[in-house]
């Protein structure tokens, strides 16, 4: 390493922001060089003045902007939406419409229906566009409007779901798409497991890895979670995962969590999982993962405190 | 300097604070998408300090902080909707915040010279004063050394250009790696450690005589 080299990284070295063996051949250079040495406690000294630079927050300020801000608030909730307004449109003019518009409406809606059926074909493809076989008969899910009118006749709006049924390939795009949504149901944790198995095969695959690590981010079920971490193992290298699972071992609250996450930095070998582990032993209360992580240290040979 | 250790974690300024919250940031969050306004304040409380705190070391001007505390939170609220966790919630925030402290900085590179006395609701204001007399204690000689470095530690930021000083300040004060500086400024890691030298190049110049 040569003295311009040095002085570029003496910056970085200071803000911690070298690898380890980046910060190892810097120290071996500035051990050596004596002017180096003395620009990094020239850059060191400076460092710390420039922390005489740090305003202070005046005081009142924040409880200021904390009252302004929910006066603002409140004005902003107060403020009619787009889709408050839409929502007041279609109640007045759809849902109860003035006497004398609702012949009208009635009509017209007979007129789609009648037109509509005619202009769709035999199988909608509104419902067939993922190829699905015919299932059983619709289920009404939810009735939304009944209106009766002046000759005994009532007009009923609903909803209805119709379950089907898709058998393909896990190559197949559509089946992928199915088990992507499925492994993202919020109502239902073991479909999600489920889903998550059969995507293990898939990690290849840049959408279903990025599915997998926001399971393993957001999901609220740390069962899920397991399952999405032990899909994405054979990728424990990838730049995208190591970060997740970073982010995952200091702030999930699952202690089996963060210990697989552990295993899965260090199968690694990046030496920047170092500085996570040491970072997770200043706050883990965990006995265990704290034993597990500082046994990875020292298989790393690093220093189970910060430097 | 805030921090100096062989971290590599990727994380954001407000880690120190969000990292209590766990799993529970992101049920927070999921609440006040719903419309849950406690959750929603309850997220305002564990990150509103820090960015007060980079609003008022930014701009050092307690009204333009206000403002851009202000627009930033209102900013969160309109599109806390369409959040969906592509991203950490603080790189999120802190692209708002930097977003809306840019502005103001460049608005002020185009105003050139402003005044430091600056007009509130409870009258003149010295931002000079918003920075505290740290290690002068009672020594006059000292006091005046350090009233000196600080007044030249000003011209030095107030001589960055604005990317240089946002980046400055959130690697020093704010302790935001240089990769999340990057995504948050939506840029490259190497193009933050750049400005980060160039930034530390022209304070070196410009206090070389103190050290």
């Amino acid at each position: 390493m040569n003295c311009e080299t040095a002085r570029q990284q003496i910056v970085l070295l200071i803000y911690g922001e070298l690898s380890f063996e980046e910060e190892e051949i810097l120290e071996s250079h500035l051990d050596a060089c004596v002017e180096c040495n003395q620009e990094r406690a020239r850059l060191e000294k400076l460092s710390s003045f420039a922390d005489l630079a740090e305003s202070e927050v005046p005081a009142g300020l924040l409880a200021r902007c904390r009252r302004d801000l929910t006066a603002a608030l409140e004005q902003e909730r107060r403020r009619p939406s787009l889709s408050s307004i839409f929502r007041g449109f279609w109640q007045k003019w759809f849902v109860n419409p003035p006497m004398w518009m609702r012949p009208a409406g009635a009509l017209a809606m007979l007129a789609v229906g009648f037109f509509g059926a005619r202009l769709l074909p035999d199988q909608s493809s509104a419902l067939s566009q993922i190829g699905v076989s015919q299932g059983p008969p619709p289920t009404i899910s939810k009735v939304r409007l009944v209106n009766p009118d002046n000759s005994g006749q009532v007009l009923v709006h609903y909803d209805e779901v119709r379950p089907r049924e898709l058998r393909g390939n896990i190559n197949d795009d559509r089946i992928r798409r199915l088990l992507l949504a499925a492994a993202a149901d919020p109502a239902d944790p073991g479909l999600r497991v489920d889903s998550i198995d059969i995507l293990k095969s898939q990690t290849s695959d840049n959408e279903v890895r990025h599915a997998l690590l926001n399971v393993l981010r957001a999901d609220t079920n740390s069962g899920v979670r397991l399952k999405a971490l032990d899909a994405l193992r054979p990728y424990a290298k990838d730049p995208d995962t190591r970060k997740t699972l970073a982010q995952v071992l200091l702030s999930d609250d699952n202690p089996a969590v963060r210990t697989q996450a552990i295993d899965l930095l260090v199968q690694s070998k990046e030496p920047d999982v170092a500085g996570v582990l040491q970072q997770l032993l200043q706050n883990e209360e965990n006995g265990y993962v704290r034993s597990r992580s500082q046994k990875a240290l020292n298989d790393m040979k690093a220093s189970v405190g910060t430097f | 300097m805030k921090t100096g250790a062989t971290l590599a974690l990727d994380h954001g300024p407000c880690r120190a604070v969000g990292q209590n919250l766990g799993m529970d940031e992101a049920a927070l969050i999921r609440a006040a998408q719903a419309g849950d306004q406690d959750a929603f304040e309850r997220l305002v409380r564990d990150y509103d300090q820090s960015v007060l705190r980079l609003a008022m070391n930014l701009l050092r001007s307690p009204e333009d902080a206000h403002d851009v505390y202000q627009e930033a939170f209102l900013r969160v609220y309109r599109n806390l909707p369409s959040f969906r966790f592509d991203c950490n919630f603080n790189t999120w925030l802190y692209r708002i915040v930097t977003n809306l402290c840019l502005d103001h900085l460049r608005k002020r590179k185009v105003r050139k010279t402003e005044s430091s006395v600056v007009e509130t609701e409870e009258g003149s204001i010295d931002r000079m004063d918003s920075v505290p007399e740290q290690r002068a204690s009672s020594d006059p000689q000292r006091a005046l050394l350090s009233s000196e470095l600080r007044t030249r530690i000003q011209q030095v930021l107030a001589g960055m250009t604005p990317r240089e000083r946002l980046v400055f300040e959130l690697r020093h004060f704010q302790g935001m790696r240089l990769r999340a500086i990057g995504e948050t400024l939506g840029t490259t890691e190497e193009a933050a450690k750049n400005c980060l030298f160039r930034a530390t190049q022209k304070m070196r110049s410009a206090l070389g005589e103190f050290v």
